[in-house]
């Protein structure tokens, strides 16, 4: 048998390409899961105005109806820009958006808020702009190598971001912590852009570093550990996240950063020891601020201590941290309903407490769906990094996904007093701008890598 | 609205969250139980290289033999491609650009093998160090390169058969 006509295989295997990676189905699969997101959305709106109104109110609902059109419109602006994209990344986020509205939405309810004092109007407003941001954000960066360009860029950006706060006149604090800056009646949190800007300058900084980071070195107690000089990079981050906890006072932006390096040192690396090092620095900045900075060691009481009476009723005790443990026990397996519970009476229960609040109307059985959607964002992120073809990709994505796990477990596990608590937003969910923007562009982000990833030339056999 | 339909009401709204989760799960079945496999079409019978057999029946695995007298395929920009030398699309031709060619059933791969030998993330080529390494991604059946089972990243010599699957490949100037 000879071999056949060069010309014949070409074409023969472009067909198999297509077949393979049929992008037609990918997106039928989105636009499926984006319709059944929407239909939760709605109906968790419907539950609400059931349980609190009796009646439906349809304003909210058309309002929700229009953010279900924006992101079928980013759907239909991936079938010509991204169509090899990952098509589960935007349902999930669609899906937790929505039931973070809802929540916020049956809180503003209870406490009577309406008009701009609403915080749920706020956060529609915010999730049509987050939106607008991730399309803009497909389109513009039409491949990652774009960002890769600007690996220093983005480095001074995150650095000039994190700072803002502190310039007077600009930065404002918020229940003693100075993360916010003030444009007219808006706040915002530049922590949370500068949180992309910092993986993709890690990112595009690991690749060109990271063969002297693994190779050199001499061993000690079983691990391979880097020179003096090579140290530079990780004392540097660890002194920003240092910075940004005692300046800013906001010990889970410090942590994030801090564990953001560390997951894309190890990843580029692959050496155990950068992990055991960074933990100890850590571990001994928590004991250093533990005794040196009252908020830190206020947050440190109030987790190991929290049912002590002193600490429940001190100002800036663990009341908050008891109410929202009462609401998740009131919940039970089940939850209340929504609508049914009182999640209001936790303080700031529609930002840092979300999980709490939807823990008591959702159950454990929801509370459990909400995780594993998480784990799934998550999950598919580090796939996309797991197919990439080059280190940058890799790691970007790690870092991107690596940043919604993390955030995830510091505020989930601030709320369910595994950890002490620190005040981060739960990704997608809680309300707050700035939040739903970078998540939104995070997304965005991941859905460019996998485009780009899957659609590298190459050949089918078989 | 009575009790009784706000309780069904919320069992049934956590039943929906719970299906739209099984969904997702459902459609990334294939990231935890491998791609589906495809039937071979019965003209291209799975071609099994000899090198291969002989590495199947074998008892334990052979070490890989001393590749230092052949040279190595250099990352220098030296125009390098790889050519199929067995199975249905032998005689094609890849050129090797970038860092690195993964070779899989995963539709990511950049040289994708549907067949029932190859596993999801099988093998990757990689530029390292000015040459091209050759690295197992733990596949079930492995990759062998001159007939010796690949157990950590070596370097690929030229014009030496490499197997895959029921696929065969080289790496050619």
């Amino acid at each position: 048998m000879s071999a056949p006509a060069p010309d014949f295989v070409a074409t023969g295997s472009i067909g198999r390409l297509k077949r393979v990676r049929s992008s037609q189905r990918m997106r039928n699969v989105e636009l499926i899961l984006i319709l059944v997101a929407s239909a939760i959305n709605v109906a968790s709106l419907v539950l609400v105005q059931w349980a609190v109104l009796d009646t439906i109110d349809a304003g909210p609902l058309a309002i929700c109806g229009l953010l279900a059109v924006l992101v079928l419109s980013i759907h239909v602006a991936m079938r010509f820009v991204a169509p090899q994209a990952d098509a589960l990344i935007l349902p999930i986020a669609t899906v937790l958006n929505g039931l973070g509205i809802a929540e916020i939405y049956r809180i503003d309810l209870a406490l009577g808020n309406e008009g701009w004092d609403s915080l749920a109007n706020k956060q529609i407003a915010w999730t049509a702009l987050a939106l607008g941001s991730a399309l803009a954000t497909i389109i513009v960066i039409k491949h990652q190598r774009i960002l890769q360009r600007y690996t220093y860029v983005a480095g001074l950006l995150a650095v000039l971001l994190i700072a803002l706060p502190m310039v007077p006149g600009l930065g404002i604090s918020i229940n003693g912590a100075r993360v916010w800056i003030q444009l007219g009646t808006l706040t915002f949190q530049p922590g949370e852009i500068a949180k992309i800007a910092l993986a993709v300058f890690f990112a595009g900084y690991l690749v060109q570093r990271r063969e002297s980071l693994s190779m050199v070195g001499r061993t000690f107690l079983g691990m391979r550990f880097p020179r003096g000089r090579d140290l530079g990079p990780i004392i540097v981050v660890w002194a920003l996240s240092m910075a940004v906890i005692v300046f800013q006072r906001d010990l889970g932006t410090g942590l994030l950063f801090f564990g953001l390096f560390l997951v894309m040192l190890y990843v580029a690396t692959g050496r155990g020891s950068w992990v055991a090092l960074g933990l100890s620095l850590v571990g001994v900045g928590a004991v250093i601020a533990n005794q040196t900075l009252d908020y830190v060691n206020g947050r440190f009481a109030n987790w190991y201590d929290a049912f002590n009476d002193a600490n429940f009723s001190a100002d800036g005790g663990s009341y908050q941290l008891v109410q929202g443990l009462f609401g998740l026990a009131h919940g039970g397996v089940i939850g209340t309903g929504l609508g049914e519970g009182m999640p209001e009476v936790t303080p700031v229960s529609q930002s840092d407490y979300i999980i709490a609040s939807l823990g008591e109307e959702l159950g454990l059985a929801g509370i459990f769906a909400i995780l594993c959607l998480y784990l799934l964002l998550v999950g598919r992120g580090l796939r996309i990094g797991f197919a990439g073809h080059d280190d940058f990709s890799k790691l970007l994505a790690v870092g991107l996904s690596f940043t919604i796990a993390l955030q995830c477990f510091i505020v989930i596990g601030g709320v369910m007093r595994v950890i002490p608590l620190t005040g981060l937003t739960t990704p997608f969910l809680a309300a707050g701008g700035s939040s739903l923007v970078a998540n939104w562009i995070i997304a965005a982000l991941l859905l460019r890598l996998s485009d780009s990833i899957r659609s590298e030339p190459r050949l089918v056999v078989g | 609205m009575s009790e009784l339909t706000l309780l069904i009401l919320r069992i049934g709204f956590l039943i929906a969250l719970w299906v739209f989760v099984f969904f997702v799960v459902y459609a990334v079945r294939s990231d935890l139980f491998g791609q589906r496999v495809r039937k071979m079409p019965v003209a291209a019978p799975p071609a099994v290289a000899p090198d291969a057999r002989a590495f199947l029946t074998s008892a334990q695995p052979r070490i890989a033999p001393p590749v230092s007298s052949v040279e190595t395929a250099p990352a220098d920009g030296t125009p390098l491609k790889l050519v199929i030398t067995s199975g249905a699309l032998e005689g094609q031709e890849l050129p090797l650009q970038g860092d690195v060619i993964t070779i899989g059933r995963s539709p990511d791969s950049s040289l994708v093998i549907q067949d029932d030998y190859t596993s999801t993330h099988h093998a990757r080529l990689e530029t390292r160090g000015g040459s091209w390494l050759l690295r197992d991604l733990d596949s079930t059946n492995g990759t062998t390169l001159a007939g010796a089972r690949v157990t950590s990243p070596v370097p690929i010599p030229l014009n030496t058969p490499i197997v895959v699957g029921s696929m065969t490949f080289e790496v050619r100037r």
